[in-house]
């Protein structure tokens, strides 16, 4: 299953503490051999530990600051010290602080760039700190900043867009309305620009929010899109699920690679956090994945044919006979889905709709009918306002 | 031993003979000249003979008197033939005579071992000096004399004048105290040893290389007299100067004449190649190492100006002795790292004089990549000039590494002293010459680089090599020993990418604008060739390289349209046939595609060029190795064009749709209009025939028409894109079939399909449901019994042009809308939204702009064709901007700008640009003619 596993590529555009809860979840799914995984750690951990040593400077520091703070004699050297601090407390660890320091810090600084690296610091404890309202703000704070950025190369634009990102997946996948966030972010065409160049990678966490977020399906045409030009430099079975069922229309490709998508949501970081229920553990995002995903087979399926064998729809929808009879029933009587069972065949017949010429052609003139007219009284309008003035004079 | 050596003068006196007997358009008297010298050399063969048997011990001494004595006695006729020429005021003789005793007082001098010039030479001077003053003066009696006879008297004037400057003190001397003057020159040879002897007669050599080659030069039969011989008295005096002993030599002395032979440049009468000649010995007696260097920079420059057209090439001997120069010029600067060439700084006078052991950095003005970009040009140009087909060609081809190995050398000194910007200029003249190779070529060209020199030298050896190297060895040993420091042999990585990529990071760190965009174009046309298409789009794409080509140089543009070419047969080879129509269309849509690609003239029946014209194009020509082959390309987007629009066509009988590729329709109007088929003889022909097949969905005569075209030999991958030639065929025939039949069927089974068409069960399914959900084909499968199941939903003739007229006011609203807009500025309230975008769908430009143009949820039955574009169509890709999220699809925007530039192309005048329209019609005709 490694080989679906994106922890190294994401970890190139991460903080390095960020990095340290993804590798926490790949040792708990126990992907890679135990002694990698600790390696990697201990090396991120000698290097988090390494500050510690210079810690005993910390509290004079921090002393002198208060003071000046205190007596409102503060020089931009001082406001400096803070930026300093703020960084060293990071280092070490102590992420609830430095939201604190840098939220002053920002305040007080004039420095422009160092008031933005700030806010990823910022950022980036809110994230570790599980403080996802806050995070999302500065989130939107940054993007902001970068899109104003129009004076620093494209190139740097480019690899700030990445890294934002790529740490608005811990709240995305984690923000309440993380999932309408991550489409909006990500469809925006710099964004998804930036997503062709660089980062091929993200268009699985793309993929998979739309997939699950059922009001924003008109964005899977431009998703599939994206995911067919970029299919030379980056495939994983999310990607091919997708281009399986609505480029290929092949059903069955898309049924084997939706069984393989299982395995690489669970392995994800992001995608396979696991929620308690009662004693039983659930993986939301793999449940919502699989209802929506056998929703769109189903649909597709249904859309192409007149006549469909039970069983084998059941069989490819992954789903017992009676379970999906009664499933298909449920649409059925919810009016989602125009057709009838045939239970003596064990067929369900679809009623094709068909769009009557006649309507066509009255819709397309419907519509010149209302332009033309907006056009006349605009011109009328315009004449009148014309002739009032002229009165007027 | 003595004897021997004085054989061997015997010897170099005969073969001084011989040559001047070769430079046979030489005048008369030359050879006479050369002949009696011969003459007594024999006489004193001779002689010598004679003592040599009688007494061979003394006979040195005698050898050595005898020589000198012959030397001063030849002086001495010489001057008593002047004293007779002038007494009957022969100025014609006379003439002769001075060259003579100018060549006879060099060699005096040398067998006399002394600086001062014998004063009998100083008398004569003055003699003639007196009477050519008197001769002057009489004004009547010039007049009388013959033409030719006035000719050499005025020639004689300028003579005299140049070369008594030389002399003067000795003259004014010789005036002043006649008397002293008075006695026999011989008295003042000196009792010196003949030890340089052998080294003067070497020195010989060059100035008759120097006469041989301005006899050359000659035209006119009647400057006979005076053409060689100026050069020879040139040299003589350069001899005199230089024929001491190298200590003598001051670096006063060599800057001197280097600068009397640079301000020569241009002036009347003094030949190109002598010049270079002239420079060359200057190099070898060059006092330190800087100096040579600005000599060597003057002998380069001087051998690009041997050939003074623009549309000539500078003759390949020349060329290669320049890239000698080059290296011996790198070899310099590397060994003294001190020295700089710079064309900033205005060095100072006497910057040169500073040794070898000088310590700080001494300026010398020159600029490298000037002489590399133009020694690349004269590569270029000879290969454009010469006949492909010839041996020559293919000779001066294997000249390529002997470039490449000095481009090498000259863009590691350049990185080595930190000048980056222009190692990148010279990195892009290196990935312009390695950048069409696909890796065979490549791989051919390193083992050709990489033989041992002898079986590489001995292809040469005719086409003069050896005279050369001749050459080399004659002259007196250079002053300033120069080791071969730099490698003579260029040393290429194993794969053409790899140098490519080494070169390209170079460029786009350092490299100005235009160095960046041609090396950009460059590396999209390696990536082409090697079968990358993804990448190469990727490149063209993020470069924004299409906005800009209309701004660029006639020959980037060119490179342009070959990377678009390339590209097309890339992804045609992929089998991305979309995307490879959508590269070659635009090149096709005139007609001139040779002209687009500097690939030969196009005669155009209604547009004369102007010679002018013809000539700037002429000069932008490809050579023939870096030719794309117009057959293969020409079938490549035929072929593309059929596959996108035969279905197209079947799909809609009754609404004429914009068609796809026009030009391929048009073609298929003319082929349908001919009253008898015959068998397909050209490509043209052949894809007609082919589309005729696929037409009645008949996909086996289709693709054997298509496989039986000569060009796929030229494909690497010959079978693997034949397969895919085959499958694509097969689709579109089971589309075509579908489109035009389904009207006549209920139903349809899957296994007839797959049956009829050849295909998988499985491609004929995603096929079909394709289509189904694309709207194109109105049916629905009925899966417990494998069939497709047909809907009628077919329009009556009305409804059609109902759907017609509907269409139409949609536009006309659409252009009263925009009329609106542009009268007042604002835009409508509470209309929908517009889909301007909509209304271009479905012509080929609009293919790639679609998929930016968001929002084409309605659409009702148009949907079906905008969607396959947007199905299959991977154009969004070709936007990739980031930042620049306005524009709208590059490519398309490219297309035009595209077209634009080459209104530029064609004519190189940017007038002609606008009629680009109209002559595209006037094409047309000529095509259905």
């Amino acid at each position: 299953m490694a080989e679906h596993d994106l922890t190294a590529r994401l970890a190139a555009h991460l903080d390095r503490h960020l990095v340290f809860p993804l590798l926490e979840f790949l040792q708990e799914r126990g992907i890679y051999p135990e002694e990698e995984i600790l390696a990697a750690k201990l090396r991120l951990l000698a290097f988090l530990r390494d500050p510690q040593r210079v810690q005993l400077l910390r509290p004079d520091k921090q002393f002198n600051i208060h003071i000046l703070q205190e007596r409102f004699q503060i020089g931009p050297d001082q406001i400096e010290a803070l930026y300093d601090d703020a960084k060293f407390q990071f280092e070490c660890g102590y992420y609830s602080d430095v939201t604190a320091y840098l939220h002053h810090y920002r305040v007080l600084s004039t420095n422009s760039e160092r008031s933005v690296r700030a806010l990823w610091g910022m950022l980036a404890s809110e994230i570790l700190t599980r403080n996802w309202n806050a995070a999302l703000e500065d989130l939107n704070r940054l993007k902001e900043i970068i899109d104003l950025m129009n004076s620093s190369s494209p190139l740097n634009q480019l690899q700030n867009r990445i890294w934002l990102m790529h740490w608005s997946l811990f709240i995305f996948f984690n923000h309440e309305n993380g999932r309408n966030g991550i489409i909006d972010l990500f469809f925006q065409d710099r964004y998804l620009n930036a997503i062709k160049t660089n980062a091929q990678h993200l268009l699985r966490y793309l993929a998979i929010a739309v997939v699950v977020n059922k009001r924003r399906r008109n964005m899977l045409k431009e998703l599939i899109k994206v995911i067919q030009q970029e299919r030379h430099s980056y495939k994983d079975p999310v990607t091919e699920f997708l281009e399986c069922l609505y480029v290929n229309y092949d059903f069955d490709g898309a049924q084997q690679k939706l069984m393989e998508c299982e395995q690489v949501i669970l392995n994800d970081p992001f995608l396979g956090k696991r929620i308690e229920v009662g004693n039983s553990i659930t993986v939301p995002i793999r449940d919502e994945f699989f209802e929506n995903a056998r929703l769109f087979i189903f649909e597709t399926y249904c859309r192409i044919r007149r006549c469909i064998d039970m069983s084998i729809l059941a069989e490819k929808m992954n789903m017992k006979y009676a379970d999906a009879e009664f499933w298909i029933m449920n649409l059925v009587k919810s009016s989602k889905l125009d057709a009838k069972i045939d239970s003596v065949s064990g067929t369900l017949i679809m009623t094709v709709s068909r769009v009557d010429v006649h309507e066509q052609i009255i819709d397309s003139l419907k519509n010149l009918n209302m332009r033309t007219y907006m056009l006349a009284q605009n011109i009328v309008d315009m004449s009148q306002a014309a002739q009032q003035a002229d009165r007027g004079d | 031993m003595q004897s021997s050596r004085f054989w061997g003068q015997g010897d170099s006196e005969s073969e001084e003979e011989e040559e001047e007997v070769e430079s046979e358009q030489g005048s008369d008297s030359e050879d006479d000249g050369g002949r009696g010298a011969g003459g007594r050399g024999t006489q004193n063969r001779y002689l010598k003979t004679q003592e040599d048997d009688s007494d061979e011990s003394d006979s040195g001494h005698r050898v050595i008197r005898s020589l000198r004595d012959k030397r001063n006695d030849e002086m001495r006729s010489i001057v008593d033939q002047m004293r007779n020429a002038m007494k009957i005021n022969d100025w014609v003789s006379l003439q002769e005579s001075f060259e003579k005793l100018n060549k006879h007082l060099e060699k005096v001098v040398r067998v006399n071992e002394s600086t001062e010039i014998p004063k009998m030479y100083t008398k004569a001077l003055v003699l003639l000096e007196d009477f050519l003053a008197e001769a002057l003066a009489n004004k009547e009696a010039k007049k009388k004399m013959s033409s030719s006879n006035a000719k050499a008297l005025n020639a004689m004037k300028q003579k005299l004048k140049k070369n008594n400057k030389q002399y003067e003190d000795q003259i004014q001397k010789c005036r002043e105290h006649p008397e002293s003057f008075e006695d026999e020159a011989a008295d003042d040879i000196d009792d010196d040893t003949d030890d340089d002897e052998d080294s003067g007669a070497e020195i010989e050599d060059p100035l008759e290389v120097g006469s041989d080659s301005e006899a050359d030069d000659k035209e006119d039969p009647d400057n006979d007299n005076t053409g060689p011989w100026t050069t020879v008295n040139k040299k003589d005096k350069m001899d005199k100067q230089f024929l001491k002993d190298p200590s003598e030599i001051t670096w006063d002395i060599v800057d001197k004449k280097l600068k009397e032979i640079v301000a020569s440049r241009g002036k009347k009468g003094t030949g190109r190649i002598e010049r270079v000649e002239q420079l060359t010995f200057l190099t070898r007696v060059a006092k330190t190492p800087a100096q040579k260097l600005e000599i060597l920079f003057h002998v380069i420059s001087a051998q690009f100006d041997v050939n003074p057209s623009l549309l000539g090439h500078m003759p390949v001997k020349v060329w290669k002795k320049c890239v000698n120069n080059m290296l011996l010029v790198l070899d310099i600067l590397q060994q003294y790292p001190n020295i700089v060439v710079d064309t900033s700084v205005e060095p100072d006078e006497k910057e040169t004089q500073k040794g070898a052991d000088y310590n700080g950095t001494i300026h010398v003005t020159g600029d490298l990549v000037a002489f590399l970009e133009r020694l690349d040009t004269e590569f270029f140009k000879t290969l454009q000039c010469t006949d492909p087909y010839t041996k020559d060609y293919v000779q001066r081809l294997r000249e390529e590494p002997q470039f490449l190995v000095v481009a090498q050398n000259v863009q590691d000194y350049l990185e080595r002293v930190g000048n980056l910007k222009a190692a990148a200029k010279v990195a892009l003249r290196r990935v312009e010459l390695v950048y069409y190779k696909p890796q065979e070529v490549y791989d051919a060209m390193r083992k050709l680089a990489e033989q041992p020199e002898d079986s590489v030298e001995e292809g040469d050896a005719e086409t003069g090599d050896e005279p050369q190297a001749m050459d080399d060895n004659r002259g007196p040993p250079p002053f300033v020993v120069i080791p071969e420091i730099v490698p003579r042999k260029p040393t290429f990585p194993d794969s053409g990418r790899t140098l490519m990529d080494g070169l390209m990071s170079l460029i786009y760190k350092y490299g100005d604008e235009r160095t960046k965009a041609r090396a950009m174009l460059c590396d999209i046309y390696h990536h082409a060739i090697s079968d990358e298409f993804s990448v190469a789009r990727d490149l063209l794409l993020m470069s924004h390289l299409q906005d800009g080509v209309q701004l660029m140089d006639i020959s980037s543009q060119i490179l342009f349209n070959r990377v678009m070419a390339q590209l097309g047969l890339c992804a045609f080879r992929a089998g991305l046939i979309n995307e490879a129509h959508g590269c070659l269309t635009e090149l096709y849509s005139t007609g001139r595609v040779k002209e687009l690609l500097a690939q030969g003239v196009q005669q155009s029946r209604y547009h004369e060029k102007t010679p002018e014209q013809e000539r700037l194009e002429r000069r932008r020509q490809m050579p023939y190795h870096m030719h794309i082959n117009l057959e293969l390309l020409e079938a490549t987007h035929l072929i593309c064009a059929m596959l996108i629009e035969v279905p197209n066509m079947a799909a809609s009988t009754y609404d004429k749709r914009r068609p796809m590729s026009k030009t391929f329709r048009r073609l298929l109007e003319v082929s349908e209009r001919q009253t008898f088929v015959g068998p397909p003889e050209n490509v043209r022909d052949h894809v007609m025939a082919a589309t005729r097949a696929l037409n009645k969905g008949d996909h086996q005569k289709a693709f054997s028409v298509v496989s039986s075209l000569e060009i796929w030999k030229l494909l690497r991958n010959r079978e693997h894109v034949l397969e895919m030639l085959k499958l694509k065929i097969k689709e579109e025939a089971l589309r075509t079939y579908l489109f035009s039949y389904s009207s006549c069927y209920e139903s349809l089974s899957l296994n007839q399909l797959t049956t009829m068409f050849d295909l998988s069960e499985q491609h004929a399914h995603s096929i079909v449901s394709k289509m189904m959900m694309h709207e194109e084909l109105h049916a629905s499968w009925d899966q417990p019994t494998k069939c497709i199941v047909f809907h009628s939903v077919d329009q009556t003739r009305l409804q059609g042009l109902l759907f017609h007229m509907a269409d139409k006011l949609s536009v006309l609203v659409e252009s009263n809308e925009r009329a609106y807009e542009a009268k007042t500025g604002g835009t409508l309230e509470g209309l929908p939204p517009r889909r301007r975008g909509e209304g271009q769908d479905s012509s080929n430009l609009g293919r790639w702009q679609e998929n930016f143009v968001q929002g084409r949820q309605g659409g009702g039955n148009r949907s079906g064709y905008a969607g396959r574009g947007g199905g299959s169509g991977q154009g969004g890709g070709y936007q990739r901007d980031r930042g620049n999220q306005g524009s709208r699809g590059g490519y398309s925007g490219g297309g035009s700008r595209f077209q634009d530039g080459r209104g530029r192309n064609q004519s190189g005048s940017s007038a002609r640009g606008g009629d680009g329209g109209a002559r595209m019609v006037s094409l047309n005709r000529t095509g259905r003619v």
